[in-house]
């Protein structure tokens, strides 16, 4: 019986050997041939847009509403069971589903072209200066200085007073999308050492000033679970 | 096992001390103490770890090393216990030796007699139910179809493996084939490696980097880009996040870098992330397009896949919710099963699969998620391709017949006793008087 051990070790060995790859090219020797519904292949251009970045680093246009909850606590509460927080959806204002880095968003006027989003970031997310200059970037402004930015107005949000931000201009998406004209945005950041929390809202001038109080009202609303 | 001496451990007498040994009652004793503990174990580690890693690392494993902070929360003061390697036998190695200790010493060893039928009987029952464990392990492939009413499917999607294709594209940008890298060429290249892919079909050789199994693709505008650590590649990084414990989550991520083979031209870099193909049936990954010596190709990342040899067109979801609450009550589909031209209409319902060719499609799932009463909805079948698939029911009912036949044995011969005794009483109270 034992004479057969040194077979089994060399057929061990040879098996093993076989298993390891050369350093060199591999060749690709999977092929499908793909059927007829498959053979329109998707290319999409953008790379954001390719890994399902928000529509605004995508540089489109505000989701256009495609469906999803109304407003009301009831409806707030049941698109977030899963989050560790609860809101209130204001009136006009449509859920849309969660994206990458948005943990809640909404799309509202007649066609969908105002979006508001809720973004959670470990730490400080960036840092305070760094964030609200990256949206006055957006919006084509210069950077503020540090003093200047502790100096804005402050709004209530998850028991703590966020930064304000209210800034017009040309707005452009991180993706470099289209420049929007005569675009405005609001904005909410508060940092604490549980991380960070960004509540965005963007659309033309006149849709923004119209949602204004529901944007506050819905950062009032925002409270731990 | 009966005393062993010095005499039993000669050359000569190892071949029966090892019999001896391995179909030892101890043995058995032994692993089936070991399997209790790598099941207690692996339910702990499970807890942070999900259900994957845990069966990889318990079950499907020679040995392995535990600590038993996994799972099992501990006091300040002992915490220093956590940290302990416990060096076990994994589940594999278990089962093995357990099927080697039933097939020696219930099966080969055993005197054979007529009474013992049913014993053996049974114990060939639970060796094929670990033979059956076995077959399961190294050939079942399973994954899933998800389908909408209308839509027909004839391919079926792993849950957790990525793979890589390059489709090369006629003028009307659609490719009839796709040449693919499969997903363990991705999963085992190290950090810092560039891997080299050629095929004699393409004008280009493929180099692959960065592998990454879970990762986010962030602009570089965005402060969080800040967090990543790897290069840019067309104003993009990619952000590393932690694997997550169910395997089937994880977005894995890669830099391929397309080069000409004529050496005449630039190039191609891209990042190719599985955040690219979409879960929902009617939307189908989303690629990147490129053009190399005036030909057109795309690439992307999707999850591997496979074909059944006939098509699944799902007719009807019935999906109903319990009042009130958005929780399903009951869920099933009415399907046509097309082979050749031919139709069969079925059900799928839970508990009720189709099994046919070899593949098994039961009622898994449904989604989107987030569906709204009166949404479109698609119905997901977990689809398996297992040779053993009901070989455990076999196997029960071959050591239920083998219990039957070994208590039936036993009760006839405790019923019938008794009349043997008083049969005899009167004749020897007859010889008394």
């Amino acid at each position: 019986m034992m004479r057969f051990f040194p077979l089994c070790l060399l057929a061990a060995a040879t098996a093993l050997t076989g298993c390891s790859k050369s350093k060199g090219p591999r060749e690709i020797t999977g092929v499908r041939e793909l059927s007829a519904d498959e053979r329109k292949i998707n290319i999409v251009e953008s790379p954001a847009q390719r890994f399902r970045m928000p529509s605004e680093m995508a540089g489109g246009a505000g989701a256009a509403a495609a469906g999803g909850a109304g407003g009301g606590e009831a409806a707030a509460a049941g698109g977030g069971g899963a989050l560790p927080f609860v809101w209130t959806t204001p009136e006009g204002w449509t859920q849309q589903p969660q994206a990458p880095m948005r943990d809640l968003s909404f799309a509202f006027g007649p066609n969908g072209e105002g979006e508001c989003y809720l973004s959670r970031l470990p730490g400080a997310g960036g840092g305070l200066v760094a964030n609200v200059n990256r949206w006055r970037g957006q919006m084509g402004l210069d950077p503020l200085t540090e003093a200047e930015i502790i100096a804005l107005p402050k709004k209530p949000m998850f028991g703590l007073q966020g930064t304000f931000v209210d800034i017009a201009g040309t707005f452009s998406g991180m993706g470099g999308g289209p420049v929007r004209e005569n675009y405005r945005m609001l904005g909410v950041i508060v940092s604490s050492d549980a991380g960070a929390v960004f509540v965005k809202l963007t659309g033309p001038a006149e849709l923004v000033a119209a949602n204004q109080t529901q944007f506050d009202a819905f950062c009032a609303s925002l409270q731990p679970r | 096992m009966s005393q062993l001496t010095a005499e039993d451990f000669q050359p000569k007498n190892l071949p029966r001390l090892l019999v001896g040994l391995f179909s030892s009652y101890w043995l058995a004793m032994v692993v089936l103490i070991f399997m209790t503990l790598i099941t207690l174990f692996g339910t702990l580690y499970q807890v942070d770890h999900g259900l994957f890693a845990a069966k990889q690392k318990y079950f499907h494993s020679w040995f392995l090393l535990h600590y038993l902070r996994d799972g099992m929360p501990l006091p300040p003061s002992l915490e220093w216990i956590g940290t302990i390697p416990l060096p076990m036998p994994g589940g594999f190695l278990l089962m093995l030796l357990l099927t080697i200790n039933l097939s020696i010493g219930a099966i080969i060893k055993v005197r054979k007699r007529k009474k013992g039928i049913g014993m053996l009987i049974a114990h060939f029952g639970m060796i094929f139910l670990l033979v059956s464990g076995f077959v399961t392990f190294a050939f079942n492939r399973e994954g899933y179809m998800a389908l909408y009413e209308g839509q027909t499917g004839s391919r079926v999607e792993s849950y957790r493996t990525w793979q890589l294709e390059i489709l090369p594209l006629n003028e009307a940008g659609e490719a009839d084939k796709a040449l693919t890298i499969p997903y363990h060429d991705l999963e085992t290249i190290r950090e810092g490696e560039r891997r080299e892919f050629k095929a004699a079909d393409l004008p280009f050789d493929i180099v692959i980097s960065d592998y990454t199994k879970n990762a986010v693709p962030v602009p570089v505008s965005a402060p969080i880009s800040a967090q990543a650590t790897g290069r840019e590649v067309g104003g993009f990084k990619l952000l590393v996040q932690k694997p997550s414990k169910e395997a089937e989550q994880n977005l894995p991520a890669v830099i391929a870098t397309f080069r000409p083979k004529s050496g005449a031209g630039e190039s191609v870099e891209t990042i190719l992330s599985a955040r690219s193909a979409n879960f929902d049936p009617r939307d189908g990954a989303m690629a990147f397009g490129f053009e190399i010596d005036g030909k057109r190709f795309a690439a992307r990342m999707v999850k591997e896949n496979w074909p059944v040899p006939f098509a699944v067109r799902l007719d009807k979801f019935i999906f109903e919710r319990h009042p009130g609450v958005s929780m399903a009550r009951n869920y099933e589909s009415r399907i046509t099963r097309i082979e050749s031209g031919a139709e069969r209409p079925l059900e799928i319902k839970m508990n009720e699969p189709m099994r046919y060719a070899g593949f098994t499609f039961f009622q898994e799932s449904f989604g989107p998620a987030n569906a709204a009463p009166g949404d479109a909805m698609y119905s997901q079948f977990a689809v398996h391709n297992n040779p053993a698939d009901q070989w455990p029911l076999y196997s029960l009912l071959i050591t239920t017949a083998g219990l039957m036949i070994h208590f039936g044995m036993r009760l006839f011969d405790h019923t019938s006793r008794p009349r043997r005794d008083a049969a005899a009483a009167p004749a020897g109270e007859a010889a008394a008087a």
